[in-house]
C-alpha cells in the first residue's frame, strides 16, 4: 500500500484557489480597514478621564479579547439571527467578527503607543493652542503610530491566520475551497499541502515586510531591533 | 430574559459541563506538550550545533507561518492518507495545538536564554561545568524569569484555541454548543453561554497570571 501523489488536482483547480486566496486576503483586508480606527476609537475611549467613557471601552477590550474568535463568530453567524431576525451570510458575518476582534487587540497596542508619548509633548501642544483633535492628529498619533507600527503589523498578520474560521461558515476562503475541492476529487492530501504552503508563502512574505518595516525604523531611531 | 430561562437551557446543561472538561482536558495536553516541544526546539535553536539549529528554525517557521486551524484540518484529513491509520479529533486537535504553540514556546525560550549575559556561560565554564549543566543548571533557571508574561498569553491564547478542535468534531464546548442548539433550536442562549464561560475562566486566569508575574518581578535579584 503506497500512496501515489497526483498533483495535477492543484493545477486542475489553480483558478479557484487563486480565488480562494484572494477571498482570504479580502477579509483581511476588511477586517484590518474597520477594526484599526475602531480600535483607535476605543483606546481614546479608554484613555478618556471620563468614566462614563471609559468604562465601556474597558468592557469591550475585556470581553472580546477574553472571548475564542470562532465563538464571537458562531455568535454572529447562528444567534444573532434568531434575536434580531438580521440573518447574516458568512462573510457579513466574519468580517464584522475579525473587525471587533482585532479591534479589541489593537485598542490596547494604541493604548500602549500614546501612553508612551511623553508628557512634555501634550504639554507643548497644547501650549501652543491646539485642539485635542489636532492634537493627536498632529503631533500625537504619528509619533504613537511609528513606534507600534512592528506590533500592528504582527497583529495584522495573526489576523490573516485567523481569518480562516470565516470557512466554517461557509465564506469561499482558500481554506473553504481546499475543503470543497477535497470533497470532489478525494485528493485530501495534496490539497490541503497545498494550502498549508500558499498560506506559508504569503505569511512567511509579510513577516519579512514586517522585519524589513522594523529594521527601517530602527535605523531612524525610532524603535530598537531585536 | 425570557429565553434564557428556557427548560431546553437546563437539558444542555450537562452536555455542556461535559463539553467543558474536554475543552480542559485538551488545554491541559496541548499546554504540556507545547512546553516540552518548545524548551526541545528552543534549546536546538540556542545551543544547537548547524543542523540541530536549521532544524528548530524550519520547524517555528512551518508552524508559525501556516493557520492552525489548517494544522489541525491537515492532521485530521491528511495524515491518515499518509500514515494509513485513523487519527482521532482529539490526536489531530493536540498534534496541531501542540505543534502551532510548541513553536511560538521555542521562541519564546529562546529569547529568555538569550537575555541571560553570557557572562554566566564564561562563569560556569570557568568553574568546569558540562554544556549541559550551565544549561539546566545555570541559564534556564534565570530565562525562565523572562518568559513568564509571554508563557501567561501564550497559554491564554492556546486555551481560545481549543475551539478549534470543535471544526473536527471533537465534542468540546464550542462543538457541543452547536450539538444542542441543532437539537434544541437555542443558538442564543447556548453560544451566549459558552461565550460567558470563556470569558469567565480567562479574564480571572489572567488576572492571576498577572500578579503571579508581578510577584515574580519583585522577587528578582
Amino acid at each position: 500500500m503506497h500512496y501515489q501523489w497526483d498533483f495535477s488536482v492543484i493545477s486542475d483547480n489553480a483558478g479557484l484557489l487563486l480565488w480562494g486566496l484572494g477571498n482570504t486576503l479580502l477579509l483581511t483586508l476588511i477586517a484590518i480597514l474597520i477594526g484599526t480606527p475602531l480600535g483607535l476609537a476605543v483606546a481614546l475611549m479608554r484613555l478618556s478621564s471620563r468614566r462614563s467613557l471609559a468604562w465601556p471601552a474597558t468592557v469591550y477590550v475585556e470581553v472580546f479579547r477574553a472571548a475564542p474568535a470562532l465563538v464571537q463568530l458562531y455568535w454572529l453567524y447562528f444567534a444573532l439571527p434568531r434575536l434580531t431576525g438580521l440573518r447574516l451570510g458568512g462573510f457579513e458575518a466574519a468580517a464584522i467578527a475579525l473587525s471587533i476582534l482585532s479591534s479589541a487587540f489593537l485598542s490596547e497596542v494604541f493604548r500602549g503607543g500614546i501612553a508612551s508619548i511623553g508628557k512634555g509633548q501634550w504639554d507643548a501642544a497644547r501650549g501652543i493652542g491646539l485642539g485635542y483633535p489636532r492634537m493627536l492628529r498632529t503631533i500625537i498619533l504619528p509619533q504613537a503610530i511609528r513606534r507600534m507600527l512592528p506590533v500592528f503589523l504582527e497583529r495584522y498578520i495573526e489576523l490573516l491566520k485567523t481569518s480562516t474560521i470565516a470557512a466554517t461558515v461557509s465564506f469561499g476562503d482558500l481554506l473553504f475551497v481546499a475543503q470543497d475541492i477535497s470533497y470532489r476529487t478525494y485528493r485530501t492530501l495534496e490539497i490541503f499541502s497545498a494550502i498549508a504552503v500558499m498560506f506559508f508563502l504569503v505569511i512567511l512574505l509579510c513577516s519579512q515586510l514586517t522585519r524589513l518595516v522594523e529594521h527601517r525604523l530602527a535605523r531612524s531611531g525610532e524603535f530598537t531591533a531585536r | 430574559m425570557d429565553a434564557f430561562l428556557s427548560p431546553s437551557l437546563a437539558i444542555s446543561l450537562p452536555a455542556l459541563a461535559r463539553g467543558l472538561v474536554h475543552t480542559l482536558e485538551l488545554a491541559a495536553v496541548c499546554l504540556v506538550a507545547s512546553l516540552l516541544l518548545g524548551l526541545v526546539f528552543g534549546v536546538m535553536r540556542y545551543a544547537g550545533g548547524r543542523v540541530l539549529h536549521a532544524l528548530a528554525i524550519a520547524y517555528v517557521e512551518v508552524f508559525r507561518n501556516t493557520p492552525v486551524l489548517v494544522q489541525i484540518l491537515w492532521f485530521f484529513f491528511a495524515l491518515p492518507i499518509l500514515v494509513q491509520f485513523e487519527i482521532s479529533a482529539f490526536t489531530a486537535a493536540a498534534l496541531g495545538l501542540s505543534l502551532n504553540s510548541g513553536a511560538f514556546s521555542a521562541e519564546i525560550f529562546r529569547a529568555g536564554m538569550q537575555a541571560v549575559p553570557t557572562g554566566q556561560w564564561e562563569a560556569a565554564n570557568a568553574l568546569g561545568m558540562s554544556r549541559a549543566r550551565v544549561m539546566f543548571r545555570i541559564v534556564l533557571p534565570q530565562a525562565v524569569r523572562h518568559m513568564i508574561p509571554a508563557f501567561t498569553n501564550r497559554w491564554i491564547e492556546l486555551f481560545k484555541l481549543t475551539s478549534l478542535a470543535s471544526v473536527i468534531a471533537y465534542p468540546e464546548l464550542v462543538y457541543s454548543a452547536q450539538q444542542i442548539s441543532n437539537s434544541y433550536f437555542n443558538p442564543v442562549e447556548v453560544f451566549t453561554l459558552v461565550a460567558v464561560i470563556f470569558i469567565a475562566l480567562v479574564i480571572p486566569a489572567s488576572y492571576l497570571l498577572r500578579r503571579l508575574e508581578a510577584r515574580l518581578r519583585r522577587s528578582a535579584p
